[in-house]
C-alpha cells in the first residue's frame, strides 16, 4: 500500500515536473531568440523590406538592377562602415525609410503588442490546458474498485477487450 | 461559349440554393423524398459546375479572345499543359474552380453517404449547397469570368477579339505550378465536408462518434493535399523566385499554413474523442476553426487586405468574404453553444502524465502556433486601422516566434506517441526514454564537438535523434514482439505490424516525415552564398566550389526569350556536373523570370540563378547559393505524404472486425439503416 502511494505522489510530482520543464523550455528559448546578432550586409538583407514594390525582403528581391535595393544596401554599408550596432542601423533605416522597410516592426509602442501577444497566447494556452486538466482529473477517491484489481480474470478480459479496441484506432 | 458558361452558373447557383433550402426542409420534416431531392440538387449543381468549367476551358483552349479571361491571362503560343492551368490563374477563373471543386466534393458526400448517415444528410447537403451558393454568387455576380471583352471608341461600347491574349503570368509557367492550386484549392475546399457533418450533427444532436469517424477521413483527405500543395508551393518558389529559399512567411503562405495546423490539431485530438469520449466541443471547435480558416486564406488570397506576391489583383471581393466568414462563425458558434450539453466527456483524465495529456499539449502548441501565425499576417492591418501606420510582419518576427513553438512541437511529436492510455507510470517513462535519450545526448555532444553550435540548429538535430528513435523504436519493439508471437522474419513481421494498425503506424511514418522535414529546416543555418558577374572564362568560387562560365548563349522559342549561362563545376579541384542557369523574357506578358540551375543532394544543393546582364559590360549577374539539407524537406514532405495515406487505408483488423460483424448479424445493416431511416 505505502509502494502504491509512493508511485502515485512520484507521478504527480512527474507531472508537475514534466510542465514546470516544458514551461522553462518555452521561456528559455523565447529568451534565447532574443539575442541581438552582428550586423552584416547579409544578416540585415533579411531584416529590411526593398521598398520597390515586390513584397519581399532586400536579399530577396526579384529584380535585377532594383534601384532602390542599391540604394539601401548602400546606406546599410556606410552605417556598418561607421560602426553603428543592428539596432541602430533599423533604427536609422526606419527614420529614413518609414517603419514599413523594416521586415518586423520595432518592440516598442503598439508595436510592442506584435511581439508580446503570441508569447501571451502560448503562456494562457498552457495555463487552460493545465486548468483544464487539472479539473478534469479523476477525484483521487474515485479509485477503481479493489475487486476488479485483483481479480485476474477480469484483468485478462478488460486486456483482451483493450487490445482489440486498440488495433482498430 | 460565354452564352454556355452564363446559363450553366444560373443554374448552377440555382440548384445550390434549391439545395440548401430542400435540405433544411428535409430534415426538419424528416423527409426522405426531399431530401433526396436536395441531394440530386447537389449532383445537379456538381453538373452545371462542370459544364461552366468545360466551357471556359474550351474557350482557353480555342484562342477564344473574345472573352476578357481569357484574353487577359493566355495567349496563342502558351503551351497546352499550361493553358489549362489558366482555368486558376486569375480571380474569376480561380473562384469558378473553387466553385466547381466544392460541387465535386459535394457530388462525393451524396454518393458515399447514400445509405448511411441518412439523419445527418439533409443538413450536410445544405450546408455544402449554402457555401455553394456563396461561391456561386460570387462567380456569377462579382467575379464572372464569362465577360466579353469590349473597347469603347467615340464614346459607344462593342464587343472586340483580341489578336492575342496578354499571356500567363511568367512565375506560374513552371511544371509543378500547374499542380500546386489543384492541391491547394482541394485542401481548402475539402474542409466544407468536416464541417458540415459537424454542423449537421450539432443540428440533429447526433453527437456520438458517428460523425467523427465520417469526418476522420474526410478530414484526412484535404489535410493530405493541402499539405501537398503547400510543399509543391514552396518548391515552386524555391525553383522559380531565384532567392536560395523556399518559405518566406508571405501572408498567402502562412493563409495556407492556418488550416494545415488546426487540420493537425484535429485530426490528434479526434482520437481523444474516439478512445475516452473527452474533448467533443473541442473537436467541433477545431472543425469550425479549420473552416473558417479555410475561407480566411481564400479571403486573404482575393481581397488585397494584406501585400503579397502570390495574392490576386485587389479587387472588390474582399466586404462579401468579410460578411460570409461572420455569418459561418455566428451560425457555428451559436450552434455549438446551443449543443453544449450534448457535448459533455464521458471519462475524466486519469494522470496528467498520459496520452490524453500529450494531446492536450499538443493541441496547446498547434492552436499556439496558429495565433502565432495569424496574428503575425494580421498585425499590418490592424496597425494600419489603429495607428494609420504601414509596418512589415515578416520573417524575421515569425521565425523569432515560432521556431521556439516549433521545436517544442517537435519534442512531442517523439514524446506523445511513448505514454500510454490512460497512465503511464514511470518505469514506462524509464524504459521508454532512456534509450532515445542517451543516443540524443550522445549525438548531441557529437555534433557539438564538430561545431555545430548555434542553438537552434544544434536543438533541432538534437530533438529530430530523440525523436526518430523513439519512433523507430516503436517500430522495432512491435515487428520484435511479432517474431516472437507469430515466428515471422523482421521484414514480414515489421509488415503485418503496419498493415494490421496502419492508422497508428501510418501516423508514426507521418512522425518521421516531421523530423525530416525539421532537419531539412535546420539546414538554413548553414547555408552561404555568393554573387559575381561573369563572362567566359571566368571563375567564381565558393566554399570547395568552382564555377567556370563557358560562355553565355541566346535563343528563343514561340513563347519567351532566353538568356542562358553554361558553366562547368568543379568540387575540391575533380569533375563535378554542368549547370545551366537561364534569364527569360516572356514576349505576350513582356515579363522577365529567372530560370534557376539546381543540382540536389542528401548533403546540400548547389543552386545557381543568372540574375541579369550588366548593361555596361554586357557580363552576367550570376548569384550562387549552397543551400545545406533542403533535399530533406522534400523528402520529409513526401513521407508525410506517404504516412498520411498509410493512415487513411482500413487496417488488418478493423476489415476483420467489419468481416465478422457481417457474419454474425447479417441484416443487422439492414436494420440499422431501417432503424436510422427519417420515416421510422
Amino acid at each position: 500500500m505505502l509502494a502504491v502511494r509512493r508511485s502515485r505522489l512520484r507521478i504527480s510530482d512527474l507531472g508537475h515536473r514534466t510542465f514546470f520543464l516544458l514551461a522553462c523550455l518555452a521561456v528559455a528559448t523565447i529568451a534565447v531568440a532574443a539575442d541581438p546578432p552582428k550586423p552584416t550586409l547579409e544578416s540585415l538583407g533579411n531584416k529590411v523590406q526593398c521598398t520597390c514594390g515586390c513584397v519581399a525582403p532586400l536579399n530577396q528581391c526579384p529584380h535585377f538592377d532594383c534601384a532602390q535595393k542599391a540604394e539601401i544596401q548602400a546606406f546599410i554599408k556606410k552605417e556598418i562602415a561607421e560602426g553603428k550596432d543592428e539596432p541602430a542601423i533599423l533604427q536609422n533605416l526606419a527614420a529614413r525609410y518609414g517603419l514599413r522597410v523594416l521586415s518586423a516592426p520595432p518592440a516598442r509602442g503598439f508595436n510592442l503588442a506584435a511581439w508580446i501577444l503570441p508569447g501571451v497566447g502560448l503562456l494562457l494556452g498552457l495555463a487552460i490546458v493545465v486548468v483544464i486538466a487539472r479539473r478534469w482529473r479523476r477525484p483521487e477517491a474515485v479509485a477503481p474498485a479493489p475487486v476488479a484489481v485483483h481479480d485476474p480474470k477480469v484483468l485478462a478480459a478488460i486486456e483482451e477487450e483493450m487490445k482489440s479496441v486498440d488495433g482498430i484506432r | 461559349m460565354n452564352q454556355v458558361g452564363t446559363v450553366a452558373l444560373i443554374a448552377s447557383l440555382a440548384l445550390a440554393a434549391y439545395g440548401v433550402i430542400a435540405g433544411a426542409v428535409g430534415g426538419k420534416l424528416r423527409s426522405p423524398r426531399i431530401t433526396r431531392s436536395a441531394e440530386r440538387a447537389a449532383l445537379g449543381f456538381f453538373l452545371m459546375s462542370t459544364l461552366a468549367v468545360v466551357a471556359l476551358e474550351r474557350m482557353i483552349l480555342g484562342n477564344d479572345f473574345h472573352n476578357a479571361y481569357v484574353a487577359e491571362h493566355s495567349n496563342r503560343d502558351l503551351a497546352t499543359f499550361y493553358k489549362v492551368a489558366v482555368l486558376w490563374a486569375g480571380q474569376e477563373g480561380s473562384l469558378l474552380f473553387w466553385t466547381w471543386l466544392l460541387s465535386v466534393y459535394g457530388a462525393l458526400v451524396v454518393w458515399q453517404n447514400s445509405r448511411k448517415n441518412r439523419e445527418l444528410m439533409p443538413y450536410v447537403v445544405s450546408v455544402l449547397m449554402g457555401v455553394g451558393t456563396f461561391f456561386s454568387l460570387l462567380v456569377f455576380f462579382v467575379a464572372n469570368p464569362f465577360q466579353e471583352l469590349f473597347v469603347t471608341a467615340g464614346g459607344s461600347t462593342q464587343a472586340f477579339t483580341a489578336a492575342d491574349g496578354n499571356g500567363l503570368n511568367p512565375l506560374l509557367q513552371y511544371h509543378p505550378m500547374v499542380i500546386h492550386p489543384p492541391m491547394l484549392y482541394l485542401g481548402y475546399v475539402g474542409m466544407v465536408v468536416p464541417f458540415a457533418f459537424a454542423m449537421a450533427a450539432l443540428i440533429t444532436r447526433q453527437l456520438g462518434d458517428n460523425w467523427i469517424r465520417t469526418t476522420r477521413r474526410w478530414t484526412m483527405a484535404p489535410w493530405l493535399l493541402l499539405g501537398c500543395g503547400i510543399l509543391l508551393g514552396a518548391n515552386w518558389a524555391y525553383a522559380v523566385l531565384g532567392w536560395g529559399g523556399y518559405w518566406g512567411w508571405d501572408p498567402v503562405e502562412n493563409a495556407s499554413l492556418l488550416p494545415w495546423l488546426s487540420g493537425t490539431a484535429f485530426l490528434h485530438s479526434v482520437m481523444i474523442q474516439e478512445k475516452r469520449g473527452m474533448l467533443k466541443v473541442w473537436n467541433v471547435a477545431l472543425v469550425i476553426l479549420t473552416f473558417f480558416l479555410s475561407i480566411f486564406g481564400t479571403f486573404l488570397t482575393r481581397s488585397g487586405i494584406v501585400s503579397s506576391v502570390h495574392a490576386f489583383a485587389q479587387s472588390g471581393i474582399g466586404p462579401f468574404f468579410a460578411v460570409f466568414l461572420a455569418i459561418i462563425l455566428f451560425f457555428s458558434v451559436t450552434l455549438l453553444f446551443l449543443r453544449l450539453d450534448h457535448l459533455k466527456s464521458e471519462n475524466r483524465l486519469d494522470s496528467m502524465v498520459s496520452r490524453e495529456s500529450g494531446f492536450l499539449f499538443n493541441n496547446w502548441i498547434l492552436l499556439a502556433l496558429v495565433f502565432a501565425v495569424f496574428w503575425g499576417t494580421l498585425f499590418p492591418v490592424i496597425s494600419k486601422a489603429v495607428e494609420n501606420a504601414t509596418v512589415t510582419v515578416g520573417p524575421p518576427f515569425f521565425n523569432k516566434v515560432t521556431i521556439p513553438m516549433g521545436l517544442l512541437l517537435l519534442l512531442l511529436t517523439g514524446a506523445g506517441p511513448l505514454l500510454a492510455w490512460r497512465k503511464t507510470s514511470f518505469q514506462s517513462l524509464r524504459r521508454n526514454f532512456t534509450v532515445p535519450l542517451v543516443v540524443a545526448l550522445v549525438a548531441g555532444v557529437t555534433l557539438f564537438a564538430a561545431g555545430v553550435r548555434d542553438l537552434y540548429p544544434w536543438m533541432t538535430f538534437f530533438l529530430a535523434i530523440f525523436v526518430a528513435v523513439c519512433v523507430l523504436g516503436e517500430f522495432w519493439k512491435g515487428a520484435r514482439t511479432r517474431m516472437r508471437t507469430a515466428r515471422e522474419n523482421f521484414a514480414v513481421a515489421l509488415y503485418n505490424l503496419t498493415m494490421r494498425n496502419t492508422r497508428r503506424y501510418g501516423g508514426y511514418v507521418v512522425h518521421i516525415g516531421i523530423v525530416l522535414l525539421f532537419v531539412g529546416f535546420a539546414g538554413q543555418a548553414f547555408k552561404s552564398d555568393t554573387k559575381g558577374s561573369m563572362q567566359a572564362g571566368d571563375l567564381l568560387r565558393i566554399k570547395n566550389y568552382t564555377l567556370h562560365c563557358d560562355g553565355l548563349t541566346s535563343g528563343e522559342t514561340p513563347n519567351y526569350e532566353y538568356t542562358r549561362a553554361l558553366f562547368t563545376i568543379t568540387k575540391n579541384g575533380e569533375a563535378f556536373t554542368t549547370m545551366h542557369p537561364e534569364k527569360r523574357f516572356y514576349k505576350a506578358s513582356q515579363q522577365p523570370t529567372s530560370y534557376v540551375a539546381i543540382h540536389p543532394s542528401l548533403s546540400e544543393d548547389l543552386y545557381v540563378v543568372l540574375a541579369g546582364m550588366e548593361q555596361d559590360t554586357g557580363k552576367a549577374v550570376i548569384q550562387v547559393f549552397i543551400n545545406p539539407l533542403v533535399m530533406w524537406v522534400w523528402i520529409g514532405g513526401i513521407v508525410v505524404l506517404l504516412g498520411t495515406m498509410l493512415a487513411m487505408v482500413p487496417s488488418r483488423v478493423e476489415r476483420e472486425m467489419a468481416e465478422q460483424k457481417k457474419v454474425q448479424s447479417p441484416g443487422a445493416e439492414v436494420r440499422s439503416r431501417a432503424k436510422h431511416s427519417p420515416e421510422s
